[in-house]
């Protein structure tokens, strides 16, 4: 599953549009994963959910790639392709 | 061919398809060594009016080992841009292009250029001017001048030019690819008993590549800039004046394609697509099955390359082709081969003690490489097209020249011509000797049909065929 053009503004909705409790939680375990973004602005952001069950995603912007697991919202962009 | 379209992916990806990698020390000035990577292979002249340019969305690299673990120590990255002047016209160019700055060319490319080492980048150009293609006698009536201004100096020495290049590859890839029939001894063919085909009288070669253009992305370079020392060698028997060479084109992770906008999406770190060492390893040693593997690799994992090296098929295919013609060949390859001197040549380079004089190689890691001893001097007179089957130590697989016949080197290396190398024991086949594409009329001539128009000094490849000319 892909989902591009569009996703960077939407992952940081869906990371909020939960109850407070989780999206912190969603947040807390982005930062633990994830490197920090560097490199040259790029307005574009492709995600590639790579695995449904453990919520893997692939963030690929300017010459970066950042992988992290989240489980709802993999599910969230999934069912939202549907 | 050395390798175009040598893969089934990289097959379709023209503008990122590695064709040719030369790499040598310049005959005109000796402290450099040229290193040309060619892309865009099988160019027709007259193919408007888009006609050829590099991948802007593709990172090319000319990669250099001085420590012989086949990672690299330099690289030299080549990144394009394009530039459209006028909006209003769907010509390349709107009247004759008389200098790179005229304002009738529409469609410009530009090149960048910098150099890593050991994490260092340093920038040596932005955005230099590559010059048109060759278009015909009105669109670029004075092509040659075009063309030397896009030769450009780079800080500390050397010069660096990307553009389109007429190709001086050589092969009979028609003959070759329809199983093994080489013209001057299709007599001896087997034809897998099949009758009124129309063959069986000698005939010359037919060179595929003649009259295509290629681009060319050529440095030169000094060689105290790339040898491990940091200055020129002058020990030809010393590891450490060994530098093995590849070249490579990446493509982003991602590419997400926006018709509406009519541009395109590429984001996330370079994925290698395409890469090239020595002239046809990936074209006919490796199976098909893996070569698109293979060009996603570094060359320092080539080892796992290297059972195909050691007994490769076309070895095998030989005496079946030829019945009777390579039978001490077919006994060897009865007898479970390893080839140690097709590893030497492709993966470890040649060590001390193998050719007498000569050795090409830093350690014993399998990494295919072309492999140059820059501390051996340029054969400036009569250099033999053989390279060093041929007598001649500056030839491939010293580095390669850019009119070295690799394709007959490569088929006498494979018939068995090099065994005696690390196997005293074998005798060659008579034929081994001989076997050839046809191209050329022998050691001397470096100028097989179609390639006529080598240079003597840099970029060294000739001037591109023009498209009026090619037309018809």
């Amino acid at each position: 599953v892909i989902a591009a053009a569009g996703v960077a503004t939407a992952v940081p909705s869906i990371l909020t549009a939960g109850s407070a409790t989780g999206a912190a939680e969603h947040k807390a375990s982005v930062r633990a994963e994830s490197p920090t973004l560097s490199g040259p602005p790029s307005d574009d952001l492709v995600a590639h959910i790579r695995d449904l069950g453990t919520g893997e995603i692939g963030l690929y912007t300017g010459e970066q790639e950042v992988v992290f697991h989240d489980q709802e919202l993999a599910a969230r962009l999934f069912n939202a392709s549907r | 061919l050395s390798s175009h379209r040598e893969a089934p992916e990289i097959s379709k990806d023209q503008v990122a398809d590695s064709a040719d990698l030369y790499a040598f020390i310049s005959p005109d000035n000796p402290s450099t060594v040229t290193i040309i990577a060619n892309y865009v292979p099988l160019q027709l002249p007259d193919g408007g009016p888009n006609f050829y340019e590099f991948g802007d969305d593709v990172l090319y690299a000319i990669n250099v080992d001085n420590t012989g673990d086949g990672t690299a120590n330099i690289s030299y990255h080549f990144r394009f841009t394009n530039k459209i002047t006028n909006s209003k016209t769907f010509l390349y160019n709107t009247g004759p292009i008389t200098d790179l700055n005229d304002s009738t060319w529409v469609r410009r490319q530009y090149v960048t250029v910098t150099r890593i080492e050991n994490g260092k980048t340093q920038t040596l150009g932005t955005n230099l001017p590559c010059p048109p293609c060759n278009i015909g006698p009105l669109s670029t009536p004075n092509y040659a001048s075009l063309a030397a201004a896009a030769i450009h100096p780079l800080p500390g020495g050397g010069q660096v030019f990307a553009g389109q290049r007429a190709d001086g590859f050589y092969v009979d890839l028609g003959a070759i690819f329809d199983l093994g029939d080489l013209r001057p001894f299709e007599q001896d063919h087997a034809t897998f008993g099949l009758t009124n085909t129309g063959l069986g009288a000698m005939a010359a070669g037919v060179n595929s590549t003649a009259g295509s253009n290629v681009h060319s992305i050529a440095i030169q370079i000094p060689i105290s800039q790339l040898a491990k020392s940091g200055t020129a060698p002058t020990n030809a028997s010393s590891p450490s004046s060994v530098i093995g060479v590849w070249t490579t084109a990446s493509r982003q992770k991602a590419r997400v394609l926006q018709a509406s906008k009519g541009t395109n999406v590429e984001s996330g770190p370079w994925v290698q697509v395409s890469r090239l060492g020595n002239p046809l390893v990936n074209e006919v040693i490796v199976p098909m099955a893996t070569k698109d593997y293979w060009n996603a690799q570094s060359p320092s994992g080539d080892s796992q390359f290297a059972p195909a090296v050691l007994n490769p098929e076309l070895a095998q295919l030989l005496p079946v082709l030829y019945p009777g013609v390579f039978p001490n060949l077919n006994a060897y390859n009865s007898a479970a081969p390893k080839r140690s001197d097709l590893l030497a040549i492709f993966l470890t380079g040649i060590p001390s003690g193998v050719v007498a004089g000569f050795q090409n190689s830093m350690s014993t890691t399998e990494a295919d490489m072309l492999r140059l001893n820059v501390a051996i001097p340029p054969t400036t007179s009569n250099p033999s097209n053989l390279g060093l089957i041929g007598k001649d130590a500056a030839g491939f697989p010293n580095g390669r020249r850019v009119f070295d016949d690799v394709v007959t080197i490569e088929l006498r290396a494979l018939a068995g011509a090099t065994i005696p190398l690390v196997d005293p024991k074998f005798t060659p086949d008579a034929a081994a000797s001989t076997v050839t594409d046809g191209l050329t009329s022998g050691p001397s001539d470096l100028t097989a049909d179609g390639t006529e128009s080598y240079l003597p000094s840099f970029p060294y490849l000739g001037l591109p065929h023009s498209g009026f000319a090619a037309a018809g």
